[in-house]
């Protein structure tokens, strides 16, 4: 344990990575040479490599091209309203119009200007004050929210975290919620509460749509090194796994999570008992035994999910989850004959009708 | 021991929720004889609104199953932490499954987690708390209370949770957790009326290398004190809310359609008066009249790992400062 605490506490190519400037986050793979795209800054990532979770890194131009930006770890920081020596403030807002374009003198290209020679918050924001008629007129405490302000907007420090289901919960919501099915943290938090979901069990996820946020809570929820699984059905080719990804599970435990599309583990269900049913114990003749063996050696990973699932299904499960796009009620129909007496069921559907 | 682990067959001391309505949920234990007030040895019988229950006859029933009763039936299912939230005895204001959830997510806990907790109070919030982080995880409550505290120990292991769960009787704010829990914690629970006082412990107790704080306060002084103590220690990420659940109730409304295609043209003669006002049925969700009653504030925040802290207090100063000015 020991050690592996200390190797996730070290930042590797290949980890998910949350890169955090101000409120605003953001999930990037890092790979060797990688850039990253946050709002108006393009960033070579290549320096957050060995370096460790929580580290603070400062972004620096690049001598050669101006939009460039590399990140430099730091120790320090200092706050312009600090380093600010503010001389006047007004006592009220009697003398000021409310119009940034005549106040400041600056205009848009000489920000840039400073921006592409030093992204410096302290220095961007001194200048946007010493430029301002207006600032001095301010009164002390509209000063300090317009500092803020400025310095939110240049602040060029960033701090690198380890994904988990909060972080990516309130990410996802807050960059897109229709990508999540509009799941909230709080409706999360209740759905995994509701569903009795612990260490041990074996969970139905019918999903059409989180991007893989309700395969990753219910994974993580059911925990390393131990017994429970979960058959995350699908509608689509493909599952959405993003926030799985993200979280970078062990092998023991991601391996615990079946993917299956929907309509092709009910068919395996109904109409192929027999790869999945336990067989009579009657002494099969070797060449035949080697056969059936060959021809699960050429089954498609698909199908053996298929067949894992069918085989969890068959003894029914512990819980029953529903985050659909669709009209619940067939599905749940459906899928209710799978789980035990005395179990639960949770149905999540953001709309009303 | 009905708490630890899916069972089928209702066993001999067990918990059992006896389930009639939505708000008719009651806690029984399957013992055919208990202890009754005056010492003597009384069959165990739990009177419900629909006729009397032998709780002895419940021993080898299945958990989910209906049981008869004489003026109707009730579901007898296995506990979990949100049934027992509802139906445990109180000896102190205690959580609910809105707030714990959330508590849950937001402390980042799961299996294999380490938390203290403070206070234990009536074990609402402990019960979830052991759920998440067995059975390789652990709990440490403390309660300075003493009947509370051996109250709590003694129910820990009547639902068979005890392996998951220490309860120690301790004053958190004058003497901290302990240190044989320092530098061992995830995360911490405070529930307490002066929580800020128990922040530099908390400290202690999480892992160097980092982990999650959360204090639960009725009001908004008590949760603007603790944010101070939390931001002069350097914790950053904080946040505090408030979960309110509401009921939405789904009813058929008959809704009038008014029409007034009529007044276009004349009337035809003889045409029905009634067609120019029409009712649609409809199946709709009634929001609640009132607003839902507050329960609490948490506070969450970060601390960050032992190589990060100067850096994020030397960040909180501005913060600090802000506060000072404001108060
Ligand atoms: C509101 S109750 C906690 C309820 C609990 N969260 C639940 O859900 O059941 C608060 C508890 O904290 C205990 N307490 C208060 N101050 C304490 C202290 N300084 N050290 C330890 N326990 C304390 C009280 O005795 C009380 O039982």
């Amino acid at each position: 344990m020991e050690i592996m605490d200390s190797d996730r506490n070290t930042i590797k190519i290949g980890d998910y990575v949350v890169v955090q400037r101000q409120g605003y986050t953001k999930l990037h793979k890092l790979k060797a040479h990688s850039k990253l795209i946050l709002g108006s800054f393009n960033i070579e990532m290549d320096n957050i490599v060995n370096e460790k979770y929580s580290d603070t890194f400062q972004m620096k131009n690049t001598p050669g091209n101006k939009k460039h930006y590399i990140l430099e770890k730091v120790q320090q920081i200092n706050s312009p309203v600090e380093t600010l020596n503010i001389e006047k403030s007004g006592s009220d807002n009697r003398h000021i119009t409310n119009d940034n374009e005549i106040s400041q003198v600056l205009t848009k290209e000489d920000i840039d200007k400073l921006k592409d020679e030093e992204l410096n918050s302290n220095n961007i924001v001194g200048q946007l004050v010493n430029n301002s008629k207006t600032f001095s007129m301010k009164t002390e405490y509209s000063q300090e929210k317009y500092i803020k302000k400025k310095e939110k907007k240049y602040f060029e420090y960033v701090q690198i975290k380890r994904p988990t289901i909060r972080i990516l919960a309130q990410m996802f919501y807050r960059q897109d919620p229709t990508k999540t099915l509009g799941i909230r943290i709080d409706d999360l938090s209740q759905i995994l509460a509701y569903a009795n979901i612990h260490s041990e069990g074996n969970v139905v996820l019918y999903d059409s749509g989180t991007s893989g946020l309700m395969s990753a809570a219910l994974m993580n929820a059911l925990g390393h090194s131990s017994t429970g699984q979960l058959i995350h059905m699908h509608p689509g080719n493909e599952c959405q796994r993003n926030a799985f990804i993200a979280m970078q599970f062990p092998k023991e435990q991601s391996e615990r999570c079946i993917n299956v599309n929907l309509y092709s583990v009910l068919r395996c269900f109904y109409q192929q008992k027999n790869t999945f049913q336990e067989q009579e114990e009657i002494e099969e003749p070797e060449a035949k035994r080697q056969k059936t063996e060959e021809t699960s050696a050429q089954k498609k990973s698909w199908q053996l999910d298929n067949e894992r699932a069918c085989k969890i299904l068959n003894e029914k499960v512990d819980c029953l989850i529903i985050t659909a796009k669709e009209h619940p009620v067939n599905i749940v129909k459906e899928l209710i004959q799978f789980l035990n007496g005395n179990r639960n069921l949770v149905v999540f559907r953001r709309t009303q009708k | 021991m009905s708490f630890d682990g899916y069972k089928t067959l209702i066993k001999e001391g067990d918990v059992v929720i006896v389930y009639l309505t939505p708000s008719q949920i009651y806690s029984v234990e399957a013992l055919p004889k208990i202890t009754n007030k005056k010492g003597n040895r009384v069959d165990n019988v739990f009177q419900t609104p629909y006729g009397a229950l032998r709780c002895g006859d419940l021993i080898g029933a299945r958990f989910g199953t209906k049981v008869q009763l004489s003026k109707g039936w009730a579901y007898v299912l296995q506990p979990t932490p949100e049934l027992w939230t509802v139906t445990l005895p109180h000896r102190t204001q205690i959580i609910y499954t809105p707030d714990i959830s959330m508590i849950i997510l937001q402390l980042e806990i799961s299996p294999g987690s380490v938390v203290v907790e403070s206070g234990t109070g009536s074990g609402s919030l402990s019960h979830a708390l052991i759920r998440a982080v067995k059975p390789h995880g652990h709990l440490h409550t403390f309660e300075f209370h003493e009947g509370r505290a051996a109250t709590a120990q003694e129910e820990f292991k009547q639902h068979g949770l005890s392996q998951y769960v220490t309860v120690r009787q301790r004053d958190v704010c004058e003497r901290g957790f302990g240190d044989e829990l320092n530098d061992t914690a995830d995360a911490v629970f405070l529930d307490l009326p002066h929580p800020w006082l128990a922040v530099p412990h908390a400290i202690r107790a999480l892992k160097s290398t980092g982990g999650r704080l959360c204090s639960f306060s009725p009001c908004i002084e008590q949760v603007q004190r603790t944010c101070l103590a939390l931001l002069k220690a350097g914790f950053q990420e904080m946040q505090t809310m408030e979960v309110l659940q509401t009921q939405w109730s789904v009813q058929q409304r008959n809704v009038p359609v008014v029409n007034l295609e009529f007044v276009r043209t004349e009337k035809a003669a003889g045409e029905a008066e009634k067609k120019e006002r029409e009712t649609a049925k409809a199946v709709v969700a009634v929001p609640p009249a009132s607003l839902p009653g507050h329960t609490g504030y948490m506070t969450f925040a970060t601390l960050p790992p032992l190589w990060a802290r100067t850096l994020q207090m030397s960040l909180n100063e501005t913060d600090i400062d802000a506060e000072g000015d404001a108060e």
